[in-house]
This record gives structure tokens, C-alpha cells and sequence, in this order.
């Protein structure tokens, strides 16, 4: 649009008036791309995470830009209708998981690439300065599967996280706890609680040991160690010495792996495990680990299982398979299709990429849990840009396949309970 | 050679004066620059500029390879933090605390490492940093591996936020980088700078003419640690953000010595040439390279400062035929 107004200023009248045509000509024939930027860690020890998050993302760009037809929302496919089947550009940057990079890739994006909106992160520490950046130039940071509390209390009102945070999920964990006991008679008394020692861990067990505290369950254990350590014998020795109703882990995929052999060296096996995620639900976990997985339990913001309730899973992750490799959406892929359809939903009911208008359409997002392929009863943010409707489920190991066990209401199998026998 | 300390010699009013043309020139670069992103490289440039320089005093003058920088870049950056958004002090005096415990840090790290002596100080020193980068992680005072967000409240110098416009950091950071120069050249020439290069020659052959080495290391260390930990202040400032990674890794340690180390160790414009080559190698190669996610940008990157290094031993500067006025000359003679 620069270029044609110079060149009407050059040119004189008649030159102007044929580059406006010209140009609504073009518009007529296809509506300009819409540009959305999408910053993860690319290189780095991250960068498997960064890698599937980059086809997660393209998946969804091809669903609505192509013809599919995935039974949820934009799954017809054919562009953004409301706005002449606009189709979504990404762009990806990488923060190498660097805060700093990470926010001047940002800038980048924001100022060279005009991106409409940004997506990220995985970690969180790069997700504050990306917020931030976003919050200065006012265009919407959209948080896939960044699970820190703190980032929607920062006061951004150009944040917006469709995904349930660490305060959701340990708190459905101390749900699961209160539900289980009540149905089996067989409540948990105590928990044991081991993690790593960086943003990831510190935080979900300092939730952890408050809302135990809230619910009367003791805390035998609050161990802390490094993601990168090479032996967790000692800690295992003092979760066999604590030997608690329950061990809740926040580990990553190596340490994960180290944890749960050390405590079978250890001749300890825990009556339940009940994980955070991360690297107990990484397959790499499973296949170091063997029969030793059968029976964790593990918060998931996402369940496969749920084709019943949501009929677009099978699709989503047979297409999501052909191109990575072979490998089922997980709990950060999904939210990561997830974030993308909530961006494209609100850019199509805005009717225009301008800013404030897009961040209106974003406060007044309202999709219901059936329309996307997460097991969240829906989408809808509070004043801090957090979705109020998406809440976890635990998950078992059973058999070798991950079974929804709690709410109840969406479980796909019993949960295996030996706690009190 | 009876050059006296403190003398303004030619050569080093030479010196002075293509800092004060350079400042200059540097003050006018951002305003023909429309574009955000390309000031916002010229921020980092300066920046590390400045951090790299504090390196110089210690690793460069004094001879004394630390690889613990970032400990001090971390301990400024927190302070700062902390100070402003706990207490409400604004940075700009946060920033006095800042560079005090730095310069306290790099003596209490001094104390015990100065008795080593080459590769066992540097691995001294890098022991030491990832010591607090451990304690950081694990400090619920400092919000342990949460890291501090300093948020964006209003437009203003005395807090030194600022919307978007990246120019006021832009003054900032050549301020930081042209005082870190200044001190460089001031103490380049003090009996300090003498004293640093002698220790750094041949500790035996100092001490046998008075030279009083642990004392000059110390002041060398606390000089270092000082700007150090300003320009974490200023970074903390700028990000918004500090964590233990970010603000005391291993990597940033490396960081911070690698512009001096490829422009030229121990010489005044070493860590300006340096960081001016390899911050907007290193960003416009994530930028251009990185979108991919294939490391094409990190392989290019580290090809690039091997290839310096074998190219260019002495460094950069040395392509404009500066020597080192750390030994350089003494090296000739011999």
C-alpha cells in the first residue's frame, strides 16, 4: 500500500487511480495472507520440543488454509471465511530458550515481519520478555503451553493463555486425590514430593505442598534436585524411607528415567506415582523404563483417548503422525494446534487483523470444548487473558497406552488405586 | 622506554581523541536508523562492548583469564532488580549497589583464587560461578529458578523504562560503554596498568622489582567486577527479565569474554572491534538462520570465531596494526 501511494504521488492522478484498481483487482482475487509469528526454542536442549511445536503449528495452518474438513472449528478449512479465506502465514523464530533472544526475536517479528499476533514459547522465562514485548508494540502474545501462574498476573492486557496453568493442574491432582479417596475409601494421607530444581519444578512443588497443606495430606518428603544429575540413589533411598500414599514427581525425560530405576534398585515400589507431566509422559520414558511405567499416573492437559467427546482427535493426530515421524499428538502439541485455532478464531470474528480489534474479539472468545480436540469444557478468558474453561485430567499408564481415569465423567477406564491396600 | 604512569604520551592522546570521535559517531548512528530491530542490535553491541571491557581489565591487562564473569553480571542485574522492584529504588541508584557488590564479589572471589595460578585460577573462577548460579536456583530470596520479571509500568527515566523507543537505551548503553572505556584508558596508563602488565609478563620477574601482585590483581578484580555488574543492571533494564540461567549461566560467562578475547585481549578497542563483529553476526544469524531450526545459525557462528581465531591469534584490532599494550612490546623486544 506504501509503494502504490508513492507512485500516485509520482505518477500524477491517472497513474494513482490505475495502481487503486490494480490493487482492489488483487484483493478481490485473493485476501493478503495473515502474517503470525510463533517464537520456540529451535537449537538448544529444547529443540526437540521447538521441533514438533513447528509442525503442531503448520498442521493447523494447513487445516483451515486447506480442505480437510476436521470436525471443529475452522476444520472446513478454505481460509478465514470472514475474511475473504485469508490464509495464515507462519512465521517461526528461534530463542535458542534464551529470555534475551527470545525478546529481540520478538521485535523482529513484531517490526519486520508484521506479524499480527505472537505464539510460544514452551519455557517460561522466555515467555515473559516475548509478553512484554508484545504488552509495548500492543499485539497479542498467545501462550500455548507456557504453565507458569505468574505470567497472566504480570498485568498484560495482550496476553492470552487458552492452556490450564501449574496452579490448574496441581490443584486437579489434590481433586483427584479428594475424588478417588471418597470413592474407594481409601483416601491418600500422605504425599512425597521430589523435583527438579528449575522454574518447572520449583514452582509445581511449592504448589503442590500448599494445597496439601489445604487438604490435610502430609508432606513426608520435599526433595529437590538437578535435571541433570547422574545418579538419584539418595533420593530414592528417602522416598523409600518416607514412603508416602503418594510420590509426586516434576521431572524431565533423563532424570525421570534415573528416578523411577534408582527407586527399583532401591527395592521401593511406591503405591502411586502421580507425575507432572514432562518427562513421564515422554515415550522415551516408557521405552528406557519398560514394565517399571506400568501404572503411573500423570496430570495431562490433553487426552487422546477422548475420541468420543471429541471427534476431531483422530483426524488431527493421523495427520499430525504423517509428519512427524510417526508420534501421537502429546500434551504440548495439542495445545499448541489448540493456541493456533484460538488466534485464527479470533482474527476470523474480528473481521480485520487491526490490533484492538483482535484483542476484543480474543476477550469475547467463547468456544466450547467439542469444537477444538482438548478435553477442556471450553475457551474463555478472564480480565488476565486466562482461560477459565480448560481444565486438566490425570491419566494412567495401563497396559501400555495412557487412559483418561479422572474427572470421572470423561474417563475412558478405572483408575488402578493400590493406595490403603 | 621511561614512560611515566599517568602521561599523556601522543599515543595515547591519539587514543583519546578516536574515542571522542567514535562516541560521537556513535551518538548519530541510531537516527538515520528507522528500523526497531537493527537499534535494537546496536543495544546489544554496546552493551557487550561495555560488559567486555570490564572482562579486559582482569582478563586482559591483568592477565588473569576469569571465566566466572557472569557471577558478577548476575549479582548487578539482581541487585538492581530486587532493589527496584521490592524497595522501589530506581535503577539509576540501584545501580551504585550494584557495581559496589559486584566489585565486592570479585574480591571475595579473588581472595582465595589469586593464589592459583593460570589454568587452575580460570577453572578456579568457573567453579565459583556455576557455585551461585546453584545458589541462585535454590534461593527462594531471589526467587530462586522463578527469576525476577520487572514489569512495565510507565515511560520514565528515572526507572529507566521506556515503551518501545529503543533509543534512550541506546544513550544508556554507549554511556555504559564509553565509561567502561574511559576507565580502561585511565587505568591502562595508571601505575595499575603498569603493575597489571608485569604480573601478567612474569609474576616472579614483578615481584623481584616491587611490584606488589596480589594487591593489583585485587584492584584489577574489583575494577572488573564493577562494570560487570553495572552492565547486568542495565541488561536486567533492558530484558525485563533475570533468571539464574540467563543472568549467571556458563554460556554468558563465555559471552562476556569472547568479544575482547577475538578483538584483541588487553587492548582498548579489542572488546569494542570484538562485539562489534560478533553480536550482529550472532543475532542476525539466529534472524536470518535460525527460523529453520536446523543450528545452521550456531554452526556459521562458531565457524565464524574459529576461523577468526586461527586468522586473527591477537585478535582483531591487530589488522589495524594495534598491539597489545599488555606485553606486546615487551615480547618484541625480547
Amino acid at each position: 500500500m506504501v509503494d502504490i501511494g508513492r507512485r500516485s504521488l509520482l505518477g500524477g492522478a491517472t497513474a494513482g487511480v490505475a495502481a487503486g484498481t490494480l490493487a482492489a483487482r488483487a484483493r478481490a482475487a485473493a485476501a493478503p495472507d495473515i502474517v503470525i509469528g510463533a517464537v520456540y526454542p529451535l537449537t538448544g536442549n529444547a529443540a526437540p520440543i521447538g521441533h514438533d511445536a513447528q509442525i503442531a503449528l503448520a498442521l493447523e495452518a494447513d487445516i483451515i488454509n486447506g480442505h480437510y474438513d476436521v470436525p471443529m472449528l475452522l476444520g472446513q478449512g478454505g481460509g478465514l471465511p470472514a475474511l475473504g479465506g485469508a490464509k495464515i502465514k507462519l512465521v517461526f523464530a528461534d530463542s535458542q530458550n534464551s529470555p534475551q533472544i527470545a525478546r529481540t526475536e520478538a521485535e523482529r517479528l513484531i517490526t519486520e515481519e508484521h506479524v499480527v499476533a505472537i505464539i510460544g514459547s514452551y519455557t517460561s522465562a522466555t515467555a515473559v520478555t516475548i509478553s512484554q514485548i508484545c504488552n509495548r508494540y500492543e499485539i497479542p502474545y498467545i501462550s500455548a503451553e507456557n504453565s507458569a501462574p505468574s505470567l497472566s498476573q504480570q498485568g498484560l492486557s495482550w496476553f492470552f493463555r487458552p492452556s490450564p496453568t501449574d496452579f490448574d493442574f496441581s490443584k486437579s491432582m489434590f481433586d483427584f486425590f479428594a475424588a478417588i479417596g471418597k470413592k474407594t475409601g481409601r483416601p491418600v494421607r500422605s504425599v512425597a514430593i521430589i523435583h527438579e530444581n528449575s522454574v518447572f519444578g520449583t514452582g509445581s512443588a511449592e504448589i503442590q505442598a500448599a494445597l496439601a497443606k489445604k487438604a490435610g495430606i502430609k508432606v513426608l518428603a520435599d526433595i529437590s534436585y538437578q535435571a541433570s544429575t547422574p545418579s538419584l540413589a539418595v533420593e530414592a533411598e528417602r522416598l523409600k524411607a518416607a514412603n508416602a500414599d503418594v510420590v509426586m514427581p516434576s521431572s524431565y525425560t533423563s532424570d525421570a528415567i534415573l528416578l523411577v530405576r534408582a527407586m527399583h534398585d532401591a527395592g521401593y515400589a511406591p503405591k502411586a506415582i502421580l507425575a507432572q507431566d514432562a518427562g513421564f509422559i515422554d515415550p522415551a520414558f516408557f521405552k528406557a523404563v519398560g514394565p517399571l511405567g506400568e501404572g503411573v499416573m500423570s496430570r495431562s492437559s490433553f487426552a487422546i483417548d477422548a475420541v468420543e467427546a471429541r471427534p476431531a482427535i483422530p483426524k488431527v493426530n493421523a495427520m499430525f503422525q504423517a509428519r512427524d515421524a510417526g508420534k501421537n499428538l502429546n500434551d504440548l502439541t495439542a495445545r499448541e494446534v489448540t493456541a493456533l485455532q484460538v488466534l485464527a478464531d479470533a482474527i476470523n470474528r474480528a473481521g480485520t487483523t487491526r490490533n484492538t480489534a483482535l484483542q476484543a474479539a480474543l476477550r469475547a472468545t467463547n468456544i466450547p470444548g467439542n469444537q477444538t480436540i482438548m478435553p477442556w469444557v471450553g475457551i474463555k478468558f478472564d480480565a488476565t487473558g486466562q482461560n477459565t474453561e480448560g481444565n486438566p485430567v490425570i491419566q494412567q499408564y495401563q497396559n501400555g497406552v495412557w487412559h483418561t481415569i479422572f474427572p470421572f465423567d470423561v474417563a475412558t477406564a478405572p483408575a488402578v488405586w493400590k493406595v490403603g491396600t | 622506554m621511561t614512560v611515566r604512569p599517568n602521561a599523556i604520551t601522543m599515543r595515547r592522546r591519539r587514543e583519546l581523541i578516536g574515542g571522542a570521535v567514535l562516541l560521537v559517531l556513535l551518538a548519530l548512528l541510531p537516527l538515520p536508523i528507522a528500523n526497531a530491530y537493527l537499534r535494537g542490535l546496536i543495544v546489544l553491541t554496546l552493551l557487550y562492548a561495555g560488559l567486555s571491557q570490564g572482562w579486559n581489565i582482569l582478563g586482559g591487562y591483568c592477565g588473569q583469564i576469569s571465566l566466572g564473569h557472569a557471577l558478577y553480571f548476575g549479582i548487578g542485574a539482581y541487585a538492581s532488580a530486587i532493589l527496584f522492584t521490592r524497595y522501589g529504588i530506581p535503577p539509576p541508584l540501584g545501580m551504585f549497589a550494584s557495581a559496589a557488590l559486584g566489585a565486592l564479589a570479585a574480591l571475595l572471589v579473588g581472595w582465595p583464587c589469586f593464589r592459583l595460578s593460570g589454568h587452575y585460577y580460570a577453572i578456579a573462577t568457573l567453579v565459583m560461578g556455576m557455585m551461585v548460579l546453584l545458589l541462585a536456583q535454590n534461593w527462594g530470596f531471589v526467587n530462586a529458578a522463578m527469576g525476577i520479571t520487572i514489569p512495565f509500568r510507565k515511560q520514565s527515566w528515572v526507572d529507566l523504562e521506556f515503551r518501545i523507543a529503543v533509543l534512550p537505551f541506546h544513550y544508556l548503553m554507549l554511556a555504559y560503554a564509553a565509561i567502561a572505556w574511559a576507565i580502561a584508558w585511565v587505568v591502562e596508563g595508571s601505575r595499575w596498568g603498569f603493575s597489571w602488565r608485569a604480573v601478567k609478563d612474569d609474576v616472579a620477574a614483578a615481584e623481584s622489582l616491587a611490584v606488589r601482585v596480589f594487591p593489583s590483581k585485587m584492584a584489577a578484580a574489583a575494577i572488573s567486577g564493577a562494570i560487570t555488574a553495572v552492565g547486568g543492571a542495565l541488561y536486567a533494564q533492558y530484558v525485563g527479565f533475570i533468571d539464574p540461567d540467563s543472568g549467571l549461566g556458563l554460556s554468558l560467562s563465555v559471552l562476556i569474554a569472547l568479544p575482547a578475547v577475538v578483538g584483541g585481549v588487553g587492548t582498548l578497542w579489542g572488546p569494542i572491534v570484538g562485539a562489534a563483529v560478533l553480536i550482529p553476526v550472532q543475532q542476525l544469524s539466529v534472524a536470518w538462520l535460525g527460523g529453520s531450526g536446523n543450528g545452521v545459525d550456531l554452526m556459521f557462528y562458531g565457524a565464524l570465531i574459529m576461523a577468526l581465531a586461527l586468522a586473527r591469534p591477537q585478535g582483531l584490532v591487530s589488522l589495524f596494526g594495534a598491539r597489545s599494550r599488555a606485553g606486546g612490546e615487551v615480547a618484541d623486544r625480547a
